[in-house]
């Protein structure tokens, strides 16, 4: 049962994109509902995973080295959000694309990349791994690519190019690995870095191999796809993208993590150095930004810093890492299904309006109940407000920072160092308390000072399914936040296998004191920052009163425009044709100078002589008058060789 | 080992067969005939390769040199890939070359080059490697200069000169290694005589050197790689696609023979001169992507992309490891795969909508969605994207490269082929992507569906279909690629 599950969470998929794709050149709701089919037959095969532990599936010969699955906690965990995102997303999709075109496309590749995730997800070997990695990474680019809009296909090709060499430079990682190692499989790789002779070598190994899944999971300073690629993509997929695609990434990250650097405090530290500053980046980004779909993406990004956090802790903490692993995965979790809610909700909005800028749809949500509730319980898991899931993630990550600062005997700088992390923590939590309210104050508070009434009259601006699945995703978040014992321990106790953790020495006590601390920090420095920075800052007074949401991020700050395009587009490649040209055109100017010997003392063109007692000539020139030149002498020289060759092989 | 003359028949039956096509005017009789030649040829060519390792004597030159054909491993293994890709080529070319013209000129030509490469596979002594790789210089020059143009002419002119250059640097190191060897027939492992070549191993080495630079220019390898560029693009698509899928190749061919079965992998192994082939391969890597990357004429593009890709197979043979020597066999059939792909899809294109450029492309995957699709397969193979082909292959060069013994070297060449293939993204991609995402303002009520026929479109669909499979299931090729390496390595 466990192998045909596996195979079946794999490969369906593609053979149902195929299927529906058929079936969409005839009958468009038939493809919708197949998709739809396909995608609850997945959610629910996943969750039958669930009783097939242990279980593994090779096919050997596959691409050369051959795949293999496995199935664990962790491993269906993430195949259940993988199920529940895309059927999520795919009932909501049929509202959402509407009339537009290429829409067979959309679904096609959708499901193609659902079977790719499902293959990141259940692999068993890094070799697995990657192969459906590259092919989520393609089949995912025509899911961005899908509105053809200039920013989308300028957004799709930073998508494809960084996915591409991010992809490369992991299989080089790979190569290096097997080659020195002999094996991709994950359980045999487990402390690797603890018995490796060469430990240079495995630390740049690690590094190359991280790099590919550092670029999905968007950590600083690869995230640059990350801000313009969700805007682009339609809502659906971006819930997908910044839900699911970026998890993939750090299901990479996770599986060198805990088992090529497992408990190391080297990688650790390497690692917390790109979490705070992608933690940090996309906070900061997210709080300028004046665009729904942009701050959504970028506090993605936020919060993949924060995730990203979770692991180098359980590197830095060694065997004793089960805070960190929780949170790990619990915020991971989380994050999906907020994001489902949000960019969903984001979509709802975009139907409505045609817009995410949000000078255009503030007041939208106004006298909206539903579209408020299901937000405003994005907006408080997000931002950590106990009660909601967000919270106990966040609380656990926290923590672990503090147990880590307290129990490892660190010197007095190092200690400061690690402080410093924490209040770095606790700031991003309060950027993401500030950009959250900014998005709610503006859609759901303000009045529009030109739209308010018409926004005001739209009473049916949700389809019922759409409405459904924002409903049973919303309702999830407070409950999980509530009951935190009972269900996001036990999740978190479901993934420990895989990342090697040991189960903690009591329970966490969610709703005491201490913990509450971290939260209401971060809600204070929050409230601080919307009031004193954002208000006053980041919007502009106008005549009439109302305030302008202004974008203040200055133009240089881009990375991409202003360093990698520059460099990769134009320096790089005009010194490497400068090379190539001339390495390659060495034989053609050797050529060239020969046959300029060759014909030095020809005449350029020759006039027949005219002799009119022999009738017509011809009116090429005559090629014999070459007489004198090294060309004739050449010629009678081969003449010559010719016929000692001759001689040489009959007669003598 | 037997003398078998059945031998001859699949090299003379295409060449004999090609003759009468110059005089069949009839588009449909000349349609039928080359078709049944082809196949004919083909399957002569698999009967030969089926028969136990067996040789026949041409002709006896003196009592050292002879003419010989013979069936060995390797032989096969190229005879089997020219046949299936000449086959499927052929099919594509004949609604392709009706709009050129002259059908019965490239027909003939076309033919009678299948019999010479089937003779390159089986020949059985240099000598007779020589003989069959100039011929088949000289009868590719039609397929070159089909179009007539000026440009064609020179091109052509151009291709001639290079490539019997370069053959006569093989054969001047023919010349030399005649005083060292123990016979003059390939033999798995090297004929080289020990105590002939005691203290002159420099020697040897430069004149390996030599013939590797001579044989090399076939295969696009620098420094004598300047004509492929030029003569590719010029010739009819079809011509282009197995000039540079196969004909390539057979510079491969030669290097193999030099490298494995006249001088022998020991011999070579941690030489200035093994260093030197490495270097020369991955600087050919590198620079052909680079100027494919800066290329905006499509088919010159592909041209540069095959300098290139070629000699990554030249790179995996000089690793002269088994894995190198697998991934280099593996990456000659699916290169050969890919751009005999890449060709015809860029022929089609020609033929139906006259255009050339890269950037012209745009909308087209909606015009000409078949071809587009396997223009889109061929490319993820080229760039090595799992599951396709190129990846299995490019995973065995690297690997076959990051052996210990070979140090920097291989880390080196693993990360150019890496460079090489973000490149090969850099140029066919942006290809792809606009040619199937022209940008929502696109026109298309003016869209009119125009691939070609089936006669065109079926070859594809079958190469496109081998490139993804055969990635996904190389197993059977790994196998008989492995035991080639047994007597080798």
């Amino acid at each position: 049962m466990g192998k045909f599950l596996l195979a079946f969470l794999v490969f369906f998929p593609f053979a149902a994109a195929l299927v529906g794709y058929l079936i969409g050149r005839h009958s468009k709701a038939g493809r919708d509902y197949s998709a739809q089919a396909a995608c609850l037959l997945e959610f629910l095969a996943a969750v039958g995973l669930s009783g097939c532990w242990g279980s593994t599936l090779q096919w050997d010969g596959f691409c050369g080295l051959g795949l293999s699955f496995a199935c664990d906690g962790f491993r269906t965990v993430m195949a259940v959000l993988a199920g529940y995102a895309w059927l999520s997303t795919t009932v909501a999709s049929r509202e959402y694309f509407g009339h537009l075109r290429n829409r067979n496309r959309y679904y096609l590749f959708t499901l193609m990349t659902l079977g790719s995730t499902m293959g990141v997800f259940l692999a068993a070997d890094l070799y697995t791994v990657f192969i459906f990695f590259e092919i989520m990474s393609f089949t995912s680019w025509v899911m961005v690519a899908q509105e053809e809009t200039p920013e989308a296909q300028k957004a799709s090709g930073t998508y494809l190019g960084v996915a591409v060499l991010g992809g490369l430079v992991t299989l080089m990682g790979l190569f290096m690995l097997y080659s020195s190692v002999g094996t991709l499989r994950l359980d045999e790789l487990t402390g690797l870095i603890s018995q490796a002779e060469n430990k240079p070598f495995l630390y740049a190994t690690g590094v190359l191999i991280f790099f590919g899944f550092a670029v999905k999971a968007g950590v600083y300073p690869l995230h640059i796809w990350l801000p313009t690629a969700h805007p682009a993509a339609p809502a659906p997929a971006s819930a997908l993208l910044s839900g699911i695609i970026t998890k993939a990434g750090i299901f990479g990250i996770l599986a060198v993590s805990c088992n090529i650097f497992l408990h190391d405090a080297r990688w650790g530290n390497f690692l917390l150095v790109l979490a705070v500053l992608t933690m940090v980046t996309g906070a900061l980004l997210a709080v300028f930004s004046i665009n729904l779909k942009r701050t959504l993406a970028c506090s993605s990004m936020s919060q993949l810093g924060f995730i990203l956090t979770g692991i180098a802790m359980q590197c830095l903490l060694g065997p004793e890492n089960a805070l960190a692993a929780g949170g790990t995965i619990l915020h991971l979790m989380n994050h999906t299904l907020i994001k489902i809610v949000l960019f969903l909700s984001a979509g709802v909005i975009f139907l409505n309006l045609e817009s995410f800028d949000l000078n255009r749809i503030r007041g939208f949500g106004r006298k909206k109940p539903l579209l408020m509730t299901v937000f405003l319980m994005g907006v408080l898991a997000i931002a950590g407000v106990p009660l909601w899931s967000g919270y106990v993630s966040k609380t656990l990550l926290h923590e672990s920072i503090v147990e880590y600062i307290a129990m490892a005997g660190l010197t007095a700088g190092q200690a400061a160092y690690y402080k410093a992390v924490e209040w770095l923590f606790l700031i991003s939590g309060g950027l993401t308390v500030a950009y959250m309210t900014k998005l709610f104050v503006a859609v759901f508070v303000e009045k529009n000072p030109t739209e308010q009434a018409r926004y005001d009259e739209k009473r049916r601006y949700v389809a019922r399914p759409t409405a459904a699945v924002l409903t049973v995703t919303a309702a999830a978040l407070p409950v999980l936040g509530i009951l935190p014992g009972l269900t996001m321990d036990r999740i978190a106790g479901l993934c420990r296998g895989f990342m090697h953790a040991e189960a903690p020495a009591h329970a966490v006590h969610y709703f005491s004191l201490v913990n509450l601390k971290g939260a209401v920090v971060s809600l204070l420095i929050g409230a601080a920052v919307y009031l004193l920075l954002v208000r006053p800052l980041l919007t502009q007074k106008q005549p009439d009163g109302t305030r302008l949401y202004v974008n203040r991020w200055p133009r240089w700050l881009d990375l991409e425009y202003g360093l990698y395009r520059p460099i990769l587009l134009r320096f790089l490649p005009f010194i490497g044709a400068l090379l190539s040209r001339t390495a390659c055109s060495l034989a053609d100017w050797a050529a060239g100078a020969f046959g300029a010997l060759l014909f030095w003392k020809a005449p350029k063109k020759v006039e027949p002589p005219v002799d009119n007692a022999f009738g017509v000539y011809p009116e090429r020139p005559h090629y014999h008058t070459i007489r004198g030149s090294l060309a004739y002498s050449l010629l009678l020289f081969g003449i010559g060789l010719s016929i000692m060759l001759l001689y040489l092989l009959f007669v003598r | 080992m037997t003398e078998n003359a059945a031998l001859l028949l699949p090299v003379l039956f295409p060449v004999l067969a090609g003759l009468p096509v110059f005089r069949l005017h009839k588009p449909k009789t000349r349609q039928r005939y080359v078709f049944a030649a082809l196949v004919l040829g083909a399957l002569a060519a698999f009967w030969a390769c089926s028969l136990p390792d067996c040789r026949f004597t041409i002709w006896q030159l003196t009592d050292t040199l002879s003419l010989t054909l013979r069936t060995d491993g390797f032989g096969r293994f190229f005879v089997c890939l020219v046949s299936v890709i000449w086959v499927l080529v052929g099919v594509y070319a004949f609604e392709y070359i009706r709009h050129e013209g002259n059908d019965e000129r490239f027909f003939a030509f076309y033919v009678m080059t299948f019999g010479v490469l089937i003779g390159v596979g089986f020949s059985g002594s240099l000598i007779t490697l020589y003989l069959f790789y100039e011929f088949m210089t000289l009868i590719t020059v039609p397929l070159v200069i089909h179009s007539g143009t000026k440009e064609a002419i020179s091109a052509g002119f151009k291709y001639l000169g290079y490539s019997v250059f370069g053959a006569g640097l093989g054969l001047l190191g023919f010349f030399f290694l005649s005083q060292y060897v123990t016979t003059m027939e390939f033999v798995p492992g090297g004929v080289l005589d020990p105590v002939k070549t005691a203290g002159q191993e420099p020697l040897l080495l430069v004149v390996f050197l030599i013939m590797m630079i001579g044989f090399g220019c076939k295969a696009g390898m620098m420094p004598l790689q300047a004509w492929l560029p030029t003569a590719h693009p010029v010739a009819p698509a079809p011509a282009s696609g197995v000039l540079s899928g196969i004909i390539t190749k057979a510079g491969v061919l030669a290097i193999v023979r030099v490298t494995y079965y006249i001088y022998g992998a020991d011999f070579l192994r941690g030489s200035w001169a093994q260093y030197t082939m490495l270097a020369l391969t991955l600087c050919t890597v590198f620079a052909g992507s680079m100027l494919a990357y800066k290329e905006k004429l499509l088919k010159k593009r592909l041209a540069w992309s095959s300098v290139s890709q070629v000699s990554y197979v030249l790179f995996g043979l000089m690793l002269l490891t088994p894995a190198g020597f697998l991934g280099a066999l593996l990456q000659m059939v699916f290169h050969a795969v890919a751009k005999n792909i890449l060709f015809l899809c860029a022929g089609a294109v020609i033929y139906k909508t006259h255009k050339t450029y890269a950037g012209e492309l745009t909308g087209m995957g909606k015009r000409m969605p078949v071809v587009m699709w396997c223009f889109t397969l061929a490319s993820l193979s080229l760039i090595g994207i799992p599951p396709t082909a190129g990846f299995v292959s490019k995973w065995y060069l690297a690997q076959g490269a990051l052996t210990p013994e070979l140090g920097a070297w291989g880390i080196t060449g693993a990360a150019v082929l890496l460079v090489s293939a973000l490149l090969t993204a850099g140029y066919l991609l942006p290809v792809v992507a606009s040619s199937f995402f022209p940008g929502e303002d696109y026109d298309y009520s003016r869209v009119k569906k125009c691939d070609p026929g089936l006669g065109m479109t079926v070859p594809l669909v079958i190469l496109a279909a081998a490139a993804v499979l055969l990635g996904m299931f190389p197993g059977p090729l790994t196998t008989f690629i492995q035991s080639l390496c047994g007597s080798l390595l």
